[in-house]
């Protein structure tokens, strides 16, 4: 009876596998009874990375009976990485937080008390007091959220909209910052409009994927697996892999690679410096599309200067903030002298440009010869200086090839580098050039690591100077109509540029902010530099709380703990890398106490009245015209004026209006829920839908600005799997500025409509000449940016370059995938890669243990010289996914001094045996 | 018992050979093969999940297999794993077991 039973499941788990991913089945499949006619079959979102692959989820009875690749999403096709197939089992880990958690001695909070179980009431309470003390004692800017890139949309918009529109403070930034603020910054310099213009369905139609330090064979897997059928089903499909250690995806790769750390920068314009040497530049599309335009060199390393609070050991570095003695390459590669010291005079102002002219421009890219490249970027110390200049030499003919569509890929390699900013615009300066960008399989593509960095991080805008739909608060323009939107008085929302997540960090080491929210993220893991930022947490006078659906370090050095739901225990949606955004119903109910952020959000916010947060607020360094200076003005009056009473709660005027609950009745019509329950609705009571009012307010400040979304409830119709934006008419946007597929554009067959910074001076490479503006209207901007050496480099003390990164089974801190067991015999602790012969010269063998120890903190880690990283000599690789080996106290908190993302890439470290 | 389904591509003209190495895997049966798409489909049985996770990879290290990547997972282990957590999470709110809530790594 048993086998039989098992092998009718056996035959219709093919069946359901095959008919998933379009294989024809057998006539006895065909023919098999379905088991699965008492489950409810419902389509959801991965999880994880930032690729958005669709998964079918079915409940019986409340749980969770399988899973599967959702065969109608377009990103996977029906398959899932190892990742996707956890997404129903990480809700029932055995540490699964299920109730609020407070510091406590004497049944009193205590900062150096153990957890207890406390009421959400009494944390509540808890919360409020120490929140509104700050607020008290330092103004708005004494406050801050740690916001996220896994935030579901309503969560991102509902956070924001407390935060700067309810407490006036901009304090809020998400973990997003150290994934892929530079992408950012590089789209609004370039395009004047944040996000990617083509999408995944590129792999179908290029020849080339050129991938620049992103490991998509364990990162990107789906997407790994399209890449891999096109270059089987495609003759003339080629695979480059750049990257500081041979990994995984070199299996595949045509050819792999290897640079030392920050010589992408001079690689890419070599790359350039062949473009125009071999005459392939598109002329045509160059001249009626683009600029040309280069900024400042002596912008620093966003690093804090030698007076603050550095560790005597780290002081010779952080003194590189303020003055930098140029090397060799730096002094060929910038045109000047080596040896030259070179004061860091716009650390403050790393992101302002100008327009240069052609001639200029190839002036600036002419000493990026082959040569000089190969000399300065050869990371391989194996490998022959001739057969590295080939490989140079080839990938540039792959570029210049004008028979040949180029795709090109980048994740964290990119983006956590001290020039992040520039090498994200180097990659569109070569697309560009070439007219290679905005047409099927031609782009330069930017992958994210988080389910809803850009759905809810970026285009909800969760950053310190972010408003929605790309605005941004230092703006008038931006905040009056973010003042209308959201209905408030003029004046309410603060001009001044809140604290990136790093600075939160420094702020609480400096005792400026004293009331920190961790939600859905854990950025005391997350942070470089992690000493610095735990001894703040557990050392200051101020309150971290920390939401979560396990706990991690973040959990552990708070002072209250708030059990979160997660992912199918609330009704979501998230925007993946190609623009596509997607929803789920809640599938199953939060175990215990456990709430979604959304309902933390907005408990919360009644607890505070209009006339404790309106009234005049002290804002530090506050400078902006129509503000008297340090100063955000009491809206109260204003406020009465139009209708609120200040003893009105933030919860009434900015979530639960008359309007919301009128237009957004909770429980919502049948067609919509398919029966699913919203916990949220319920536990709030009062009979409005907060999701969907939320997406509906949130969705106007996009709509007629190139970020239309379509109404909540076409995200949910049976037959749509996502819709990449701009959706107008109903219709997504496949490739953005292309006059075929965009209905943004308005003139000629291309244009770069966005409207950020399109108005630039004029120079040469060095400096502005003429302080005139020119507008720039539908043009992209092709950067010149120099080759930068990175702040630390080995040296005698400290002789080997530490690279962080992922690994597949991991994602991220852990906390969600750590509590699997099954993943953690997988992976059981994170491993430090290196090269056999670097082991056997520090004496030790594979599988010791080791200390790798830098300037600012040190970890033990074993020793791992085979599997699946191969570092080149004088490398080694750690994940960081492993609390135990707390990689980030190693790690170097310089950031891109434009986006102010921190480089996990590269710094020095020592290694003894233990 | 926990059964999953995988797709495995193969290198076009190694399907039959990919198919002979599967089939002599352990707990891995080939279901369906398509050699015009040199895709392969199997089931693999495994007595844990650990041991599913590590099958699959052993299916990824197989000569001449391009990626194999699960589709779909049967939860029949999760019924007993679900089991082991407390039935009555709610009820951990009560005082005698509230110490059990808190997990024993956030105090040291």
């Amino acid at each position: 009876m048993k086998q039989t039973r098992r092998e009718f499941l056996k035959a219709n788990v093919a069946a359901a596998t095959a008919a998933t991913v379009g294989i024809p089945l057998t006539q006895a499949q065909a023919g098999a009874a379905d088991v699965e006619k008492d489950w409810q079959w419902d389509k959801g979102v991965c999880r994880f990375c930032g690729t958005g692959c669709g998964i079918m989820v079915a409940t019986k009875d409340g749980k969770i009976v399988a899973t599967k690749g959702d065969p109608d999403a377009p990103v996977n096709r029906g398959l899932n990485c190892i990742k996707g197939y956890f997404n129903a089992k990480i809700m029932y880990g055995k540490d699964r937080l299920t109730q609020p958690l407070l510091r406590m001695k004497d049944g009193k909070f205590d900062k150096k008390g153990k957890f207890q179980p406390v009421s959400w009431e009494r944390a509540f309470d808890e919360m409020e007091k120490h929140c509104k003390a700050a607020l008290k004692e330092l103004g708005p800017t004494g406050v801050a959220i740690f916001g996220s890139g896994q935030y579901t949309i309503h969560e991102g918009y509902a956070a924001a909209k407390f935060m700067k529109a309810g407490l006036r403070s901009n304090n809020i930034d998400p973990n997003a910052r150290h994934c892929m603020a530079s992408a950012v910054a590089a789209f609004i310099q370039t395009f004047g409009i944040d996000e990617p213009a083509g999408n995944y369905d590129d792999i179908e139609h290029t020849d080339t994927a050129v991938l620049w330090g992103a490991n998509m064979t364990e990162m990107h897997p789906i997407l790994w697996a399209r890449i891999a059928n096109r270059r089987l089903t495609h003759d003339k499909m080629r695979i480059i892999n750049l990257t500081t250690l041979k990994n995984m995806p070199s299996e595949l790769a045509d050819m792999t690679i290897v640079f030392k750390p920050s010589t992408d920068l001079a690689i890419q314009n070599y790359i350039a410096r062949e473009i125009i040497k071999r005459d392939v530049v598109d002329h045509d599309f160059v001249k009626k599309h683009c600029v040309f335009a280069t900024g400042p060199y002596d912008i620093g390393y966003g690093m804090r200067s030698t007076d603050t609070k550095g560790f005597p050991e780290e002081k010779d570095i952080l003194a590189k903030q303020k003055r930098v003695k140029l090397d060799k390459y730096e002094a060929i590669a910038q045109r000047r002298k080596e040896g030259e010291v070179v004061e860091q005079k716009n650390a403050k102002s790393a992101g302002k440009h100008w327009m240069i002219s052609f001639e200029d421009f190839k002036k600036g890219v002419e000493p990026y010869t082959l040569d000089f490249v190969a000399e300065l970027a050869k990371g391989d110390v194996d490998e022959s200086l001739d057969d590295f200049k080939k490989k140079l030499k080839a990938l540039a003919d792959y570029y210049c090839d004008q028979n040949r569509k180029i795709v090109s890929y980048w994740t964290m390699g990119f983006n956590q580098h001290q020039r992040g900013t520039w090498v994200n615009e180097q990659c569109y300066m070569n697309h560009l050039l070439l007219g290679k960008q905005c047409k099927p399989g031609n782009g330069a593509f930017s992958l994210t690591g988080q389910p809803s960095a850009c759905g809810t991080a970026r285009e909800v805008g969760t950053f310190a100077h972010r408003l929605p739909a790309d605005m941004v608060v230092f703006k008038k323009k931006h905040r009056d109509l973010a003042e209308k939107i959201w209905k408030l008085p003029a004046k309410t929302v603060n001009p001044k540029v809140g604290s990136h997540i790093v600075k939160i960090m420094r702020d609480l080491e400096d005792g400026k902010i004293k009331f920190a929210w961790v939600q859905v993220n854990n950025p005391f893991q997350a942070t470089p530099n992690a000493n610095h930022w735990i001894k703040a947490a557990r050392e200051m006078d101020n309150f971290i709380v920390c939401a979560d659906g396990y706990p991690g370090i973040s959990a552990k050095v708070a002072d209250l703990i708030l059990p979160a739901a997660m992912i199918f225990e609330k009704w979501g949606a998230y925007g993946n890398a190609e623009r596509r955004t997607q929803a789920w119903r809640q599938q199953v109910a939060p175990p215990g106490q456990a709430m979604g952020d959304t309902w933390h959000i907005l408990e919360f916010s009644k607890r505070f009245k209009l006339k404790d947060v309106w009234g005049e607020q002290k804002v530090p360094g506050l400078k902006a015209e129509g503000f008297e200076d340090g100063k955000l003005p009491s809206v109260l009056d204003e406020a009465k004026k139009m209708g609120y009473d200040p003893e009105q709660t933030l919860y009434e005027v900015l979530f639960a209006t008359p309007e919301n609950k009128k237009k957004y009745p909770w429980p919502a019509p049948k067609e919509l829920t398919k029966g699913h329950p919203n916990h949220i609705a319920e536990a709030l009571g009062d009979g409005w839908f907060p999701e969907h009012a939320l997406w509906e307010e949130y969705a106007t400040f996009g709509r007629g600005h190139a970020h239309d979304l379509d109404k909540f409830e076409r995200y949910y119709d049976d037959d749509v799997r996502g819709l990449r934006w701009p959706v107008v008419n109903g219709k997504e946007t496949l490739w953005r500025f292309n006059a075929k597929y965009d209905p943004y554009v308005k003139n000629g067959d291309f244009e770069f409509y966005g409207p950020a910074l399109k108005a630039l001076p004029s120079g040469d490479l060095d400096k502005i000449t003429k302080k005139e503006k020119t507008k720039l209207p539908g043009k992209a901007k092709i950067f010149f940016r120099p080759y930068a050496a990175p702040v630390e480099q080995p040296d005698n003390n400290y002789p080997f370059w530490l690279v962080t990164g992922r690994v597949l089974e991991h994602w991220h801190s852990g906390t969600m995938t750590r509590r699997v067991p099954e993943l953690n015999r997988a992976v059981p602790e994170a491993l430090v890669f290196m090269h056999p012969e670097d082991a056997k010269r520090i004496g030790v063998n594979r599988h010791d243990v080791v200390e790798v120890a830098s300037r600012r903190g040190k970890v033990k880690v074993r020793v791992e010289t085979q599997g699946r990283n191969h570092p080149s000599k004088g490398v080694i690789f750690v994940p960081w996914f492993d609390e135990s080996v707390f990689i980030n106290k190693v790690t170097l908190d310089a950031t891109c001094p434009i986006s102010k993302q921190s480089d996990f890439k590269k710094c020095a470290v020592r290694i003894t045996k233990v | 018992m926990n059964l999953s389904g995988i797709v495995v591509a193969a290198f076009p003209g190694k399907v039959d050979a990919c198919v002979e190495r599967l089939n002599a895997l352990p707990g891995v049966e080939v279901h369906n093969v398509d050699h015009d798409k040199n895709r392969i489909v199997v089931v693999q049985e495994a007595e844990t999940i650990a041991d599913e996770v590590e099958g699959l990879k052993a299916i990824k290290a197989l000569p001449d297999v391009t990626f194999a990547e699960m589709v779909y997972h049967y939860f029949a282990e999760d019924e007993q794993f679900v089991q082991e957590i407390p039935e009555d999470l709610d009820a951990m709110t009560g005082l005698p077991q509230q110490q059990a809530c808190v997990p024993e790594y956030l105090q040291d």
